[in-house]
């Protein structure tokens, strides 16, 4: 009886590909551009300070309005406050696959922002994770306004 | 609260990785069986609430086919895109507000039709997090028991623990769908690591599976039911978003205890329930859970454990039924919660059953790392 679903009707989904066109926000449009200056924006909330990155237009903890007078510019290095060894990754079509290399990712909080972000953890090896401390953002070779501009983290000094 | 408001019938199915039932005979199971228990025809229904999920079921309008299934056809009927514990509280608001007397809840997701981990990408951010490709709902669970075992020094043999316990519990729990006798910690710590330290046996599984709930007025409680169950209490609460969030402690999840211990009058949870059922989707979560129910103080999850006051014999028995580490199809999990302490207080729960049992907690929550909660503090009669 089992994957009786899969045997008897395979039904592969439909032949769409939905390229969602998502409204980034203006102060979202302005971080990915901005990343080709190698510059990582954030908000501050003007009410209660609460330092946004990705920058938002509002701040939920206050119920605060905030716009481009509320940017701030973070140095792009950051404290290691959380990280796990990824031994699989999901392949986009609902199957776990078993990765070769584990890689690392981390939880990072930059220095002058609240909010906390999850990246590529870089030149780390697992068993060394926990020693990581300081880090600071890698950007790739030619930086064009994009989100890959950011490759990850790795540690600094 | 304006009058009271009473679980009068509940079925469930038996919850499995990939039912050779189709998704309508499972939910007519459940929803006949709980009007059958609770003494109503489709007749008595005045309103009908579904719980399931849009992109786990692959169609736009999850509930497609199951108005008939659940005896929705031509009545009050709305869906929930949460946990069934959610559409419960709508059920209970409508009943409260004098328009319904009698509510059926029904929640179900077939797990198998596709990985809902895949899924849960869809929940990310899609305009960075989902972009930048490293999160799912287990890498992020992963990140979360680093931070909290780091911080409180919990080992992974504390977090072995507790599927060590639900998963044995679930042994005798014939609606499980992961029932391991005799499970050995050295079992758990050996089972497939994914994303460090999360683990097949310390997550939930993928099921199929679905819950009912008849919930009716007092009047027409007492006219139907020898053995109604009060809700004595009832809090939600929503917490931000994984970026803004103290990953450290289960915040939205502790102000929505606080709603329901207020509302029941409960002061002391050990001297005043008798057992919890929570829907820990991570062996580490139940932890991090009953710190938030205030079980313990902060941090010291592990230190409870390893106290066994949270075993089936113990003083405060939690997922005597194997909670979500057993069976946890989504969207039903946590009426299943609901469903399984009613059960404990109605005397009904077979050989789960634990002796004494008049006030139970129930848990269900939506989201990544647990950022929807909800509380229910449910009471026999006295």
């Amino acid at each position: 009886m089992k994957s009786s679903k899969e045997e008897v009707i395979p039904v592969k989904g439909l032949p769409v590909s939905a390229a969602y066109g998502w409204s980034v926000g203006e102060l979202m449009e302005k971080f990915i551009k901005e990343l080709r200056n190698k510059k990582i924006l954030a908000t501050k909330c003007p009410k209660c300070n609460y330092t946004y990155v990705p920058p938002r237009l509002t701040c939920g903890k206050c119920f605060a309005k905030m716009d481009a007078n509320n940017l701030t510019e973070l140095s792009g290095k950051g404290v290691l406050v959380g990280y796990t060894t990824a031994y699989v990754e999901l392949d986009g079509n609902g199957n776990f696959r078993d990765l070769n290399k584990p890689k690392l990712i981390g939880a990072i909080k930059l220095d002058g922002a609240d909010s906390t972000i999850f990246m590529p953890l870089l030149d780390v090896e697992p068993e060394k994770v926990k020693e990581v401390l300081k880090v600071g953002v890698v950007w790739r070779e030619e930086t064009k306004g994009e989100l890959a501009d950011i490759k990850g983290f790795r540690p600094i000094k | 609260m304006r009058g009271k408001v009473a679980i009068i019938g509940y079925a469930q199915s038996y919850h499995q990785g990939n039912m050779p039932m189709t998704r309508e005979d499972m939910v007519f199971e459940v929803a006949k069986g709980a009007a059958e228990m609770a003494g109503i025809t489709r007749e008595d229904l005045d309103t009908v609430i579904n719980a399931s999920n849009d992109y786990l079921d692959g169609r736009t309008i999850s509930e497609l086919f199951l108005v008939m299934p659940m005896g929705a056809y031509l009545r009050d009927y709305t869906k929930v895109e949460m946990d069934g514990a959610f559409a419960m509280f709508y059920g209970m608001l409508k009943i409260l507000s004098g328009t319904h007397d009698i509510a059926l809840i029904v929640a179900n997701t077939q797990g198998s039709t596709f990985n809902p981990h895949q899924i849960s990408t869809y929940m990310l951010d899609p305009t960075f997090d989902r972009q930048i490709g490293v999160l799912n709902d287990v890498s992020m669970a992963a990140i979360q028991a680093r931070m909290y075992m780091n911080k409180y020094s919990v080992s992974e043999d504390e977090v072995a623990i507790v599927s060590l316990k639900n998963l044995g519990n679930a042994a005798k729990n014939p609606h499980a769908h992961r029932r391991m006798p005799g499970i050995t910690i050295e079992e758990v710590l050996n089972s497939k690591l994914l994303y460090d330290p999360i683990r097949e046996l310390t997550m939930s599984p993928i099921s199929d599976g679905a819950c009912a709930v008849v919930l009716a007025t007092e009047k027409k409680a007492r006219e139907l039911s020898d053995n109604p169950v009060w809700i004595e209490g009832v809090g939600s609460s929503q917490d931000s978003y994984i970026r803004n969030r103290n990953l450290y402690h289960l915040e939205g999840l502790e102000k929505a205890a606080k709603r329901a211990y207020q509302m029941a009058d409960i002061k002391n949870q050990f001297a005043e329930l008798d057992l919890a059922e929570v829907s820990e989707r991570y062996a580490y979560e139940e932890l991090m859970i009953y710190e938030a129910l205030g079980f313990c103080e902060k941090g010291k999850g592990g230190t409870l454990i390893d106290s066994c006051a949270t075993f089936k014999d113990g003083q405060l028995p939690v997922n005597p039924s194997g909670g979500a580490l057993s069976a946890d199809p989504i969207t039903a999990t946590g009426l299943i919660r609901v469903v399984e302490a009613v059960m404990q207080i109605r005397g009904e729960a077979g050989a789960c059953q634990l002796p004494g049992v008049w006030r139970a907690l129930a848990h269900g929550q939506t989201g990544v790392c647990a950022q929807s909660n909800i509380v229910y503090i449910l009471g026999g009669e006295y």
